[in-house]
C-alpha cells in the first residue's frame, strides 16, 4: 500500500541515498562491530551496528553526533562478513552525507595543503582514496593560481597524498616529512643490523603483537604510520644513506586495506623502489614489503626476525 | 531398527538407490539398484574376519574422517544388517579377507550391482540433511586451525563409543582442552551461504555444552549467539538449565577467530551486545555449530521421484500448513529434514503422520483426485495421424501424458494434477481440462468485456497465488480500480494466448497475466511455461505497436493482497493516462492482427458453438463413465 501519508523519517532519507537501501536487513548480530578495529584502537564508542539503530529509531541527532559516522574509513572488511550482505559503509555514508548536509564537521585530524608550495599538479587527487583533494582556482598572494583543496569532511587522513605530494606541500599532523624523518635515526646495538619498520596503525589487530615489536632492543627502530600509503620511498632512501642495513614496511592485506588502497599504492611503490635498488646493486631484500592479514597473528614477529637474519650477514658491506 | 529389520512385514534394504520410479499413486514401479558389497549378504555373520586382516586403512566417514576403518567394513558398529562390505576403490586385491573368510565363503569379487523391479504402493522420502561444510567460511579459520572443530567432530570425540573412546582432546597437541567457544548459525541465518534458520542448532549447542560441563565441571564453555531459539516444550526450561551451571552465554556472533601460533589457542572476535564492546577471549577448543543444508543429490531425487524443492533445495509439501507430509506428486510422503531443516520431534512426528498418509494409500482401492483433470480429444489429436508433436507431453511436470507417434496422446488420470499446461500448450486445440474448458473460459472472457471492454482490465489469475493475493486484498479493504475483472484459472500454465488474443480481439482495455513467484509453483513447473509463454506475447504485442503496459506480467503470491492491488491501480492509471480516442484506434489497428492470431477462435467462432463443444464433451465424459461403471 502507498504509505505517502506518513511523514519521511530520518530511515527514509537514509534508504533514499543510493547505499543506504541496505538499512533494513540489518538484525543486530554484532559481526561488523568486532570485525571493525576502530572501537578496539580508536575510540570505545564505536560501533555500527548502533548507529544502524539510531537510523532505524530515528534518533538523528544522536546518530550526527555519533563518532560512528565519521570514522568509517569504507574498508568494507565488516561487509566481506556480514552474515546479511548489508553495505554497512555505504549506510554510513549516507548518514555521513545528511550529517554535513546539516552542517555537521568531521572532528577527524585532516590533511593540510601548504598553498604557497602547491604547483596544483593533481597528484594527490590521483591518489586519493576518498576524492577528498580537488583543484579549485584561487587568488593567492594577488595572483590568481590553480592550487588543491581539501574537502575535510572527506578527508579521513591515512596521508597518501602527503607520500605522494612532489613538493612536499601536504602535511598531517603527527606524521609530516620531517615527523617521520626525525624518526630515522637507529642506534649501533652489538653489531646486529640495523633495521627500520615501518608498521601501519591497522595491520597489527592483536596487541600482543603491537607490545611485541616494542620489545625489541633499539637496534630495530619502530615507526608507526596511518597507512602504508604514507611510505615515501625516499624515506627509505634517507634511511639506507644514513647506514641502516634495511628496512621492512608492514602493511595490511589486499582488500583489508583500512584505507581502501593504501596496500595497493605502497605495493606499486615499493616493487619499483626495489627495481631501482636492483640497478644500483644495493637491493637483494633490503627493503622489504609484508602484508599481513587478519587472522596473521604472531606473523609480524616472523618477519622481523627473518629480516634480521636475512641482513646479518650484509651487515659490514657497505651501503 | 534392529526391531524394523526382524518384522516379517518390513524389508529392509540398505545400499540400495532408487533409479527409476513409474506409474503413479498406489501402482508405481520402482526400479532399484541393489548395489554389490562384494560380499554375500546370505552367508555374511558379521564376525568382521575379513576386516582384521585387510591392510589397507582409508579415513571413516562416520568417525568424521577423525579414525580410520579398512577396506573391508561396516559402516558402524550398529549397522543394519551387519554385514561387510568391501571398499573396491581403496582394495588393493590381496585376497587375504578371503583367506580369512574360509569356509563361510561371503567374499565374491566378481559380484556385480543387481537392478530389480518392484511394484510400490506408497513412497515415503526421509532422505535427511547433509552439513555446512564451514571450511568456505575464511574467517572462522575451519581447515586451517585444528583446534576449530564441526559439531559433528566433537559428536565423536565426546562420544565413548567414538574414535578417541569419549576422552575429548585437543587436535592439534592431544591436550584435554580447558576452555571451549560454542559458534552458533555457522552457514545459517547467512545470506552469503544460506539464508535459513537450521532450527536445531541452538538447542544442539547448549545440549553439547551441559554434557561437556557435566563430565567436565571446570571447563570453560562459552556460547557465542546471534538469538537463541528455543521455542518448543521444555526447551527453555533446559536453557534456563545450562545458564546455572554455569555455562557463558554471549550475544553477539564472532566475526573473526585467530590462532596464537605457539600454543595452538584460539581467539574468538565478538561484540558482546549486553556491554557494547569487542572481546576478544582466548579459547583451547572452538566448535563451530553449522548448518543444515539440503543432500547433495536433491537434484537428482526430485527428478526420479518427480517432487519439486522449495528455494534452496528442500523437498516442496503440498500445503505448508495443512499438509506438511505430502509431496506434490499423490502417492509420495516426505518425512524429516529433507523437508526442511527440523529437529527429532518434529521428523518423529512428521515421520509417523507420512507413514499413516501412505497407509492409507496401501489400504485403499480407490483413489480420489481433484475433478479438474485433462482429458484428450482424441480425433483432433494429430499424433492418431502419425505426425509428430508432444507439445502437451513436454508441458506436463508430472509426466501424465503418454505420447508415442502415431497413437493420439493419452492422458494418465491418477497422475494429472489439473494445472492445464497441456490444455493451453496443445496446438491444435485436442486437450481439454475438465471445469476449465476452452468453452468455459471464453464465455467468461465474453461475458466480462461485454460492454465497454476498452475500460476493462482482465485480470488472468492462478489458483493457488494470484487468485489468493486478490482475495487477501478485497479481505483486507484494500481499494483498487473497479474496472478490474478477474478470472481463476488453475496456474498461469493454462493461460492460453488465444485467450490473451480474444480478450484484446473484443477491445480489452489491459490484460494482466498473475501467477505464483517461480519456485512458488503448486504445479511444480507450471510457472515457468507459463512465463515462457506470457513473455513471447509481451514481445509480440511491442512488435505489434500496442502501447506498453497494456498487457502486464506480474507473479503475484497469496500473502501480497496489497501488491496486487498496487499492480491493478498502476494499470488503470495507464489507461487513464491514454487519451479515449487513441486506445480506440488502437484497439481497432489491432483487432485484425489478434483475429488473425485467435486461430482457436476460428475453428469455435461463436460461443454458442463453443458451448455445444463443451456439451459434446459433458456427454462423452459421462459416456466413458458409464464405461467404467459397467
Amino acid at each position: 500500500m502507498n504509505h505517502s501519508s506518513k511523514p519521511e523519517t530520518f530511515a527514509d532519507q537514509v534508504h533514499a541515498i543510493p547505499g543506504g537501501e541496505h538499512l533494513e536487513l540489518c538484525y543486530s548480530c554484532g559481526t561488523c562491530v568486532s570485525k571493525c578495529m576502530i572501537q578496539q584502537k580508536v575510540e570505545p564508542e564505536y560501533n555500527p551496528r548502533r548507529l544502524l539503530r539510531l537510523v532505524m529509531m530515528d534518533m538523528r541527532e544522536e546518530a550526527f553526533k555519533s563518532p560512528t559516522t565519521w570514522l568509517c574509513s569504507a574498508c568494507d572488511l565488516c561487509y566481506s562478513a556480514c552474515p546479511q550482505e548489508v553495505h554497512i559503509s555505504s549506510v554510513i555514508g549516507a548518514v555521513k552525507q545528511l550529517a554535513v548536509e546539516a552542517g555537521h564537521e568531521s572532528p577527524l585530524e585532516t590533511v593540510s595543503v601548504d598553498e604557497s608550495l602547491c604547483s596544483g599538479c593533481g597528484i594527490c587527487v590521483m591518489v586519493c582514496p576518498y576524492e577528498a583533494p580537488h583543484l579549485v582556482e584561487k587568488e593567492i598572494d594577488g595572483e590568481m593560481d590553480r592550487v588543491s583543496e581539501v574537502d575535510t569532511n572527506k578527508c579521513m587522513g591515512c596521508g597518501t597524498c602527503v607520500a605522494a605530494c612532489p613538493l612536499g606541500a601536504i602535511a598531517r599532523p603527527g606524521v609530516s616529512n620531517k615527523e617521520v624523518r626525525a624518526q630515522i635515526d637507529v642506534p649501533e646495538v652489538d653489531g646486529a643490523p640495523r633495521l627500520v619498520v615501518f608498521v601501519c596503525d591497522w595491520c597489527l589487530r592483536a596487541d600482543d603483537d603491537v607490545t611485541l615489536l616494542e620489545s625489541y632492543p633499539e637496534n630495530v627502530r619502530v615507526i608507526h604510520i596511518p597507512c602504508t600509503g604514507r611510505i615515501d620511498p625516499e624515506m627509505a632512501l634517507m634511511a639506507l644513506r644514513s647506514g641502516i642495513d634495511g628496512v621492512l614496511v608492514c602493511g595490511c592485506a589486499p582488500g583489508e586495506c583500512h584505507y581502501k588502497r593504501g596496500t595497493h599504492v605502497s605495493t606499486c611503490k615499493i616493487s619499483l623502489l626495489n627495481r631501482m635498488l636492483d640497478q644500483m646493486s644495493i637491493g637483494d631484500g633490503r627493503v622489504r614489503f609484508v602484508q599481513i592479514g587478519t587472522q596473521d597473528r604472531g606473523r609480524v614477529r616472523n618477519e622481523v626476525d627473518a629480516t634480521l637474519k636475512h641482513l646479518a650477514p650484509q651487515k659490514k658491506e657497505a651501503v | 531398527m534392529v526391531d524394523a529389520s526382524r518384522h516379517p512385514k518390513v524389508d529392509v534394504r540398505t545400499y540400495t538407490e532408487v533409479e527409476r520410479v513409474e506409474g503413479f499413486v498406489g501402482n508405481f514401479k520402482v526400479l532399484l539398484r541393489e548395489k554389490s558389497r562384494y560380499v554375500h549378504e546370505d552367508r555374511c555373520n558379521g564376525c568382521g574376519e575379513c576386516a582384521q586382516v585387510c591392510p589397507i586403512e582409508v579415513p571413516n566417514y562416520f568417525e568424521m574422517n577423525l579414525a580410520p576403518r579398512k577396506a573391508a567394513y561396516v559402516p558402524m558398529s550398529q549397522s543394519v544388517p551387519l554385514i561387510y562390505s568391501i571398499d573396491m576403490d581403496a582394495c588393493i586385491h590381496c585376497y587375504k579377507c578371503v583367506d580369512a573368510c574360509g569356509e563361510l565363503d561371503a567374499i565374491d569379487f566378481g559380484m556385480d550391482d543387481r537392478l530389480v523391479w518392484e511394484d510400490i504402493g506408497s513412497i515415503v522420502v526421509a532422505t535427511g540433511f547433509d552439513h555446512f561444510d564451514p571450511s568456505v567460511i575464511p574467517e572462522y579459520g575451519y581447515g586451517r586451525f585444528p583446534n576449530v572443530i564441526t559439531a559433528m567432530e566433537m559428536e565423536r570425540l565426546n562420544n565413548s563409543a567414538g574414535c578417541t573412546a569419549g576422552n575429548l582432546i585437543r587436535p592439534s597437541d592431544g591436550e584435554s582442552p580447558k576452555s571451549l567457544a560454542i559458534i552458533n548459525c555457522v552457514g545459517s541465518r547467512d545470506k552469503r551461504f544460506n539464508p535459513w534458520c537450521s532450527n536445531f542448532c541452538c538447542m544442539y549447542g547448549i545440549k553439547n555444552a551441559v554434557l561437556l560441563k557435566q563430565t567436565y565441571p571446570d571447563m570453560d564453555i562459552s556460547i557465542y549467539y546471534i538469538d537463541i531459539r528455543t521455542p518448543l516444550k521444555g526447551y527453555e526450561e533446559f536453557y534456563d538449565r545450562a545458564r546455572e551451571m554455569g555455562i557463558r552465554f554471549i550475544q553477539g556472533r564472532p566475526s573473526l577467530i585467530t590462532e596464537n601460533p605457539e600454543t595452538r589457542n584460539l581467539y574468538v572476535h565478538s561484540e558482546d551486545m549486553a556491554l557494547g564492546q569487542v572481546l576478544e577471549h582466548e579459547y583451547d577448543m572452538v566448535m563451530l555449530n553449522q548448518a543444515a543444508v539440503p543432500q547433495p543429490d536433491v537434484d537428482t531425487v526430485s527428478s526420479v521421484l518427480n517432487i519439486s524443492q522449495s528455494p534452496g533445495g528442500w523437498f516442496m509439501e503440498y500445503h505448508p500448513k495443512l499438509r506438511p507430509m505430502d509431496s506434490p506428486t499423490d502417492g509420495v510422503f516426505l518425512s524429516g529434514a529433507c523437508q526442511g531443516a527440523k529437529d527429532i520431534p518434529s521428523s518423529v512426528a512428521q515421520g509417523s503422520a507420512a507413514a499413516s498418509r501412505a497407509g492409507r494409500v496401501l489400504h485403499s482401492d480407490e483413489w480420489e483426485i481433484e475433478p479438474v483433470v485433462a482429458m484428450v480429444w482424441e480425433d483432433r489429436c494429430i499424433s492418431a495421424d502419425g505426425k509428430k508433436c508432444g507439445m502437451c507431453s513436454k508441458a506436463c511436470p508430472y509426466g501424465a501424458i503418454e505420447y508415442e507417434q502415431g497413437k493420439p496422446a493419452k492422458v494418465v488420470t491418477a497422475k494429472c494434477h489439473g494445472c492445464g499446461g497441456c490444455v493451453a500448450e496443445c496446438p491444435h486445440n485436442a486437450i481439454t481440462q475438465m471445469h476449465f474448458t476452452d468453452a468455459q473460459i471464453l464465455a467468461q472472457i465474453r461475458a466480462l468485456l461485454a460492454n465497454q471492454p476498452e475500460e476493462k482490465i482482465l485480470a488472468f489469475r492462478c489458483h493457488w497465488c494470484s487468485y489468493g493475493g486478490a482475495d487477501l486484498a478485497g479481505t483486507s479493504h484494500f481499494d483498487y480500480s473497479s474496472n478490474e475483472r478477474g478470472m481463476r484459472v488453475m496456474c498461469s500454465a493454462r493461460m492460453d494466448s488465444d485467450f490473451i488474443y480474444e480478450a484484446f480481439r473484443l477491445g480489452a482495455g489491459a490484460v494482466l497475466f498473475s501467477g505464483c513467484h517461480p519456485q512458488d509453483c503448486h504445479y511444480i513447473t507450471g510457472q515457468p511455461v507459463g512465463e515462457k509463454r506470457a513473455e513471447r506475447l509481451r514481445k509480440q504485442f511491442e512488435r505489434m505497436g500496442m502501447t506498453p503496459g497494456r498487457f502486464r506480467i506480474e507473479w503475484i503470491s497469496a500473502a501480497e493482497g496489497d501488491k496486487y492491488a498496487q499492480v491493478v491501480n498502476e494499470m488503470q492509471e495507464l489507461l487513464d493516462s491514454i487519451p479515449k480516442q487513441k486506445l480506440l484506434q488502437e484497439i481497432e489497428e489491432l483487432r485484425p492482427q489478434m483475429e488473425k492470431r485467435a486461430r482457436r477462435m476460428r475453428e469455435v467462432p461463436q460461443v454458442e458453438e463453443a458451448l455445444e463443444f463443451a456439451d459434446r464433451l459433458t456427454t462423452a465424459m459421462l459416456n466413458r463413465e458409464a464405461e467404467v461403471v459397467e
